[in-house]
Formats: structure tokens, C-alpha cells, sequence
């Protein structure tokens, strides 16, 4: 008999009796979608994690920081000067690939000169406009603004009022940070320099500037935070801890302020293999909740092969082999979780992107930690074997059964 | 074509053991139309599902166009069922819930057959035995005759080597019964078909060429051979 047949008829039987089918698939679909649901979340879990602070080992290479703090935060001492760089090249030459001071966006202070005063001034670099800050006079950054490098800047209204007396006063003056002239563009409303949380707000400060051109001669001079990376496969983290190491010892500004390493790939393991072990231990639950399902498949098998005796009487008759009877009973019965999986992988798909975005709330919208639903390839390919196992396995008794049935029983 | 020789068949049932068929030696040739009859539980039924391949479980020797059957396993009957053998039974047996050109086109998908031939093929018994256009009537919608016709052209559809039919007519009227006799002769004489069945109708049984006559399982009379005799 050929395949397509026997799935025609297999499909038919299922028709026959759609309430029951669509239960037994119903009970096959919550255990995958449970599985799936939790797999594509966990996984996403880890995976923005490890985005957001392991050690980056994508295109071939990996990176990590080591942060300068300095004692008193407004000292203008920083942790990382060219000295240093060169200092660390010459050091760990050999296992470092590159070493940058970090373009630091946030909160730097500098001198500057504003009008005709020369004076010590906070800002912070924008990439691209933002709408935290609220604008009192002028006009915000545009996205073409930044991009080109227009000489434009944003001030605080305190600064604008300290300066020129009135927000709409400073509009048209010019600051000059770094040999840079900048025009002021936009007057916007000054924010507290600490959020709610206790860190620092990088929008109060008392001038926004386009990064693009403040960091238009690109290599940095100093900084406070050090970028090391490294080429694939060195062990980034020992390193990284010996050159923290090293630069506490032999860095003048050692004695100001610690310099610091934060090893997030080791604690994104810890954190990694707990999620495994919460991932494992609640995929065994949903394993449970399958188990009960293929029971429910076998089940409804039996009475099927039972009611449709007369069926399996006539197959036989008429030349089937009891072959070809137990196929034509395990195809329904793969048919039947096979359904129920895809349902269930779509389903807990959904689920697990409907759930991450409530997750990460959870957590700390503020924190910007946004956790997405990981549904990979593999998680497709599970469902689609287990439900398949599962109609196979808990398919074959009955269908050997109906197989098995005495021809001249049925047919007397 | 059939050889059946020392014929014995038990059944077992609870400690006792019944001894259904005494040593029945029978032999029938192609294009034959046979009727066997005899009271209900002289054995004729079963006797007739070890004719048709049904049953494998016997004592003796049976000999298909000088095949042994009685050393065949499970699956080669499945096969030799299918390939020589129509069915046509009392209650039709038809799939109720399938269409009648689906239980038509059954043996004939197990025979491994196309789509395209099977449905013409179809067609083409569904005519021959006066149902052409039922293709897609649901057999629970039909007369107990045209079921029965539908379960004869099941039979034929493969080009069996013979058919066996137990109690053909047993379920139909008076009238209906003449129809499915006609019929069954019309295959017998047109096409050749070997037919047995088992019938306690009298009126069925006079109009086959051959009777036999089973009494407690033993034949006790074969008109083939010109006169009644027992065989203990």
C-alpha cells in the first residue's frame, strides 16, 4: 500500500472522530507548549545576558573593561592616559590584541569655554536625539545633525541662566570644549545629576554634544574606563584580572582611586548553569505532563483499535497484511502528536514572547535590560521528535494489537 | 484449482475441545459454482473461511493451484488473499463511513495498485454489477442489495481467481436475492469466475451447478458426483 494512502486514510479516521482526536491532541500540545514556552525563555534569559555583559565573543574576538574610580568623584585625575595604553602594550603585548581608553559618552567634565568665561563645565555626548530632556528654547539635535557633525549644542537652562541671564538669551552663543567651537542650538530643562536610583543621570549635565564630533580626532587620550580585546579563544578574564592587577601597582593614579575588573563571564556561568538547572528541573515537569499525554494518545488508540474491530476485520480480508494494519494505526497516532507538537511549538512560542516582555518589567524596566524570547531551531526540532517519539511510543501496543486480531473472531 | 485433503479443524473452547470438521476431502476445479450447504453449525462457515485463506489454523493438507497452503505463514495468506480470493459476506462488510468507491478501491490499494488505475478500474466493476455513478453514496444510505452489489464488486475488483461468499443472500428478500443469484451467475458463466458459497436457501442451493451437503462436519453428499453419498 502506498504511503500517501495510508496517511489519506489515517487523516479520514481522525475526521471520523474529531472530538476525540482534538482532545488527545490538546493534551500532546500543552506539554510541548510548556517545554517550548520555558526552553525559548530561558534561552532568551541567558542569551541577553550574555549580550549585554559577557565578553562579547562574537566576530572572532572578545572583549572586556577594567573601570578606573577615582576616590573623589570630581577629581579631574583619570584612570587611563596614553602612558598607561602603552604601558600595557609593552606589558601583555603578546596576549592583548588591542587596548583603547573607552569613548565615554556620560558625565565627563572638562574645561570649556562659554561666552567669554572660562569654566569647568559637565556634558554628555549624544549618538542619536533624545527625548529625555525637555527643551525650553531652541530646537532639539535632529538625527542629521549628529550624523553630519553639525558644530551644534545643547545647554541647561541653569547654565543658560547663570551665563546669559534669560534660556532664550544663550541661544546663538557659542562653547568652546576641546579647541571645538560649538553654537547653541537648544536650551533644555536641567534634570537632577542623580536618578532615583542613585546613579549618575547622564542628562544632568550642563551641555549635550554630538559624539561624532567630539571624538572627531578618534583616539582618546584619557578616560576612566579601558577597553582590552582579545583574539578568540585567549582566556580574556585571566588577563584581563592581571592587567587590573598590574595597573593598580604601577599606575600613578593607583593612589587616587582603584582601578577594577568586573568579571561577568564568570559570573554569567554561575548564573548560566543556574538557569540550566531551573530549566532542566521544570522541562522534567513538562517531560511528566508528556508522559500523562502519551497516555491519553495510547488510550484513545485502544478504544479506537477496539470500536473499529470490524474495520480491521474487513482490512484483513480483503488482503492487508498485519503490517500493513499496525502502520495504518501508528501513522494516526504519529499524525495525532505530531499536531499536537506543532500546535504546541507555535503555542509556546507565543507564549515565551509574550512572557519575556513581562519578565524583564519584573526585573527593572529601568535597568534596560530587555529580555527576548529565544526559540531556536533546536527547540523546533524537540518538539517535532518528541511528539513524534511519543506517538511511536505509546502508538505501537495498540497498533500491534489491532495488527494481532484473529480474523475469523472478527468475522464470525 | 482447490485440493483439500483429511480436512480437520478444532476449536477450542474453555477445557473442551470441539471437533468442528471431520476429514473433508474436496476438490474443486476453475470455473465452478458451488454451494455448500447444511444446518447452522454443521461446520459449512468454517469450512469456507479455510477455502478462502481466512483461516490458517487446520489439520491436513490443502493445496492451492499445487501450492501448499497449509505450510504458509500469517503474511503470505494476507498476500494470497488479496492476489485470488473475493469476499463477499452476509452482512457486506462495508466501511460504512467510506465511500462506496473508497471500500471498491480497497483491495486494490493493498494490491499496490495506482490512484489512476484503481479509480477507473472502479468504475469499472461498479458498472458490471449495475451500480454505475455510486461511486460517492455512502454504503449506510443504501439498500440492502445495492450494499451487497457494492460488496460483490469489492470481491471482483482485483480479478480474484475465485470467489467465496458466505450466505450471500442471507440478510435480502425474496426478489433480492434472485438479483445477487443472477448475478453471481452471470460472473460464473461470463467471465469464468470460480464461485463458492455457503447458503442454507434451497432456492439459492438448486441453482448451482454442484452441492455439497455438510451434516455435523462431514460431507455427506457432493452432487457432483452424481449421487448422494456419506462419506462414514
Amino acid at each position: 500500500m502506498q504511503l500517501i494512502e495510508l496517511f489519506k486514510s489515517a487523516i479520514q479516521s481522525l475526521k471520523a472522530n474529531k472530538k476525540r482526536s482534538f482532545l488527545t491532541i490538546i493534551g500532546i500540545m500543552i506539554g510541548i507548549a510548556a517545554v517550548i514556552a520555558i526552553l525559548g525563555i530561558g534561552d532568551g534569559i541567558t542569551k541577553t545576558m550574555y549580550d549585554k555583559f559577557g565578553n562579547n565573543a562574537k566576530q572572532g574576538q572578545q572583549t572586556t573593561e577594567i573601570a578606573y574610580d577615582p576616590d573623589n568623584i570630581n577629581s579631574a585625575v583619570y584612570g587611563f592616559t596614553q602612558e598607561q595604553v602603552d604601558d600595557i602594550n609593552t606589558q601583555f603585548g603578546g596576549e592583548v590584541k588591542k587596548v583603547e581608553i573607552e569613548q565615554e559618552t556620560d558625565n565627563l567634565s572638562t574645561q570649556a569655554d562659554v561666552g567669554d568665561t572660562t569654566t569647568k563645565v559637565s556634558l554628555s555626548l549624544l549618538k542619536k536625539p533624545t527625548h529625555a530632556i525637555k527643551l525650553i528654547a531652541g530646537k532639539n539635535f535632529t538625527k542629521q545633525d549628529l550624523a553630519t557633525g553639525q558644530a551644534n549644542a545643547l545647554m541647561s537652562e541653569s547654565m543658560a541662566k547663570k551665563q546669559y541671564g534669560t534660556a532664550q538669551n544663550a541661544l546663538g552663543t557659542t562653547v568652546t570644549v576641546n579647541n571645538v567651537t560649538y553654537k547653541v542650538t537648544g536650551v533644555y530643562k536641567t534634570q537632577a545629576q542623580f536618578t532615583a536610583d542613585g546613579d549618575q543621570n547622564s542628562y544632568g549635565v550642563n551641555l549635550l554634544l554630538p559624539k561624532a564630533l567630539y571624538y572627531q580626532e578618534n583616539s582618546v587620550k584619557e578616560g576612566d574606563t579601558l577597553k582590552l580585546t582579545f583574539s578568540q579563544g585567549a582566556n580574556a578574564s585571566a588577563i584581563s584580572r592581571k592587567v587590573a592587577k598590574y595597573l593598580k601597582k604601577n599606575s600613578p593614579a593607583a593612589t587616587q582611586g582603584t582601578y577594577q575588573y568586573l568579571d561577568m563571564e564568570k559570573a554569567l556561568k554561575q548564573f548560566s548553569s543556574q538557569m540550566s538547572i531551573i530549566t532542566t528541573f521544570i522541562s522534567f515537569i513538562a517531560a511528566i505532563s508528556l508522559f500523562i499525554a502519551g497516555i491519553g494518545v495510547m488510550n484513545m488508540m485502544y478504544i479506537s483499535v477496539s470500536e473499529r474491530t470490524q474495520e480491521i476485520g474487513i482490512r484483513l480480508a480483503v488482503g492487508a497484511t498485519p503490517f500493513n494494519i499496525m502502520m495504518q494505526f501508528l501513522v494516526e497516532a504519529v499524525i495525532l502528536t505530531l499536531t499536537g507538537g506543532l500546535l504546541g511549538f507555535l503555542g509556546g512560542a507565543g507564549l515565551a514572547h509574550l512572557l519575556a516582555p513581562l519578565l524583564s518589567n519584573a526585573i527593572g524596566g529601568g535597568s534596560g535590560i530587555h529580555i527576548h524570547a529565544h526559540v531556536s531551531l533546536n527547540a523546533f526540532l524537540l518538539a517535532f521528535g518528541t511528539s513524534a517519539a511519543v506517538g511511536l511510543i505509546f502508538g505501537i501496543l495498540p497498533a500491534r494489537q489491532a495488527a494481532n486480531k484473529n480474523l475469523i473472531d472478527i468475522l464470525r | 484449482m482447490i485440493t483439500l485433503k483429511n480436512i480437520n479443524k478444532y476449536y477450542q473452547q474453555g477445557n473442551h475441545r470441539f471437533h468442528v470438521l471431520h476429514d473433508i476431502n474436496i476438490e474443486i476445479d476453475q470455473g465452478e459454482l458451488v454451494a455448500i450447504i447444511g444446518e447452522s453449525g454443521s461446520g459449512k462457515s468454517t469450512l469456507i473461511n479455510i477455502i478462502g485463506f481466512l483461516d490458517d489454523d487446520f489439520e491436513g493438507t490443502y493445496f492451492y493451484q499445487d501450492q501448499p497452503i497449509h505450510d504458509y505463514t500469517r503474511k503470505q495468506f494476507s498476500t494470497l488473499r488479496n492476489r485470488n480470493v473475493g469476499f463477499v459476506f452476509q452482512n457486506f462488510k462495508l466501511l460504512r463511513e467510506s465511500t462506496v468507491a473508497d471500500n471498491v478501491a480497497l483491495p486494490l490499494l493493498y494490491a499496490g495498485k495506482r490512484r489512476k488505475e484503481i479509480s477507473s478500474r472502479v468504475s469499472e466493476v461498479l458498472k458490471q454489477v449495475g451500480l454505475a455513478g455510486y461511486e460517492n453514496q455512502l454504503p449506510k444510505n443504501m439498500s440492502g442489495g445495492q450494499q451487497q452489489r457494492v460488496s460483490i464488486a469489492r470481491a471482483i475488483s482485483t480479478h480474484p481467481k475465485f470467489l467465496i461468499a458466505d450466505e450471500p443472500t442471507g440478510a435480502l428478500d425474496t426478489e433480492t436475492s434472485q438479483e445477487i443469484m443472477n448475478l453471481f451467475k452471470h460472473l460464473n458463466k461470463q467471465e469464468g469466475t470460480t464461485i463458492i458459497m455457503v447458503t442454507h436457501d434451497p432456492h439459492v442451493a438448486e441453482q448451482c451447478e454442484r452441492v455439497i451437503k455438510i451434516i455435523d462436519g462431514r460431507v455427506v453428499s457432493d452432487s457432483k458426483d452424481g449421487e448422494l453419498h456419506a462419506t462414514d
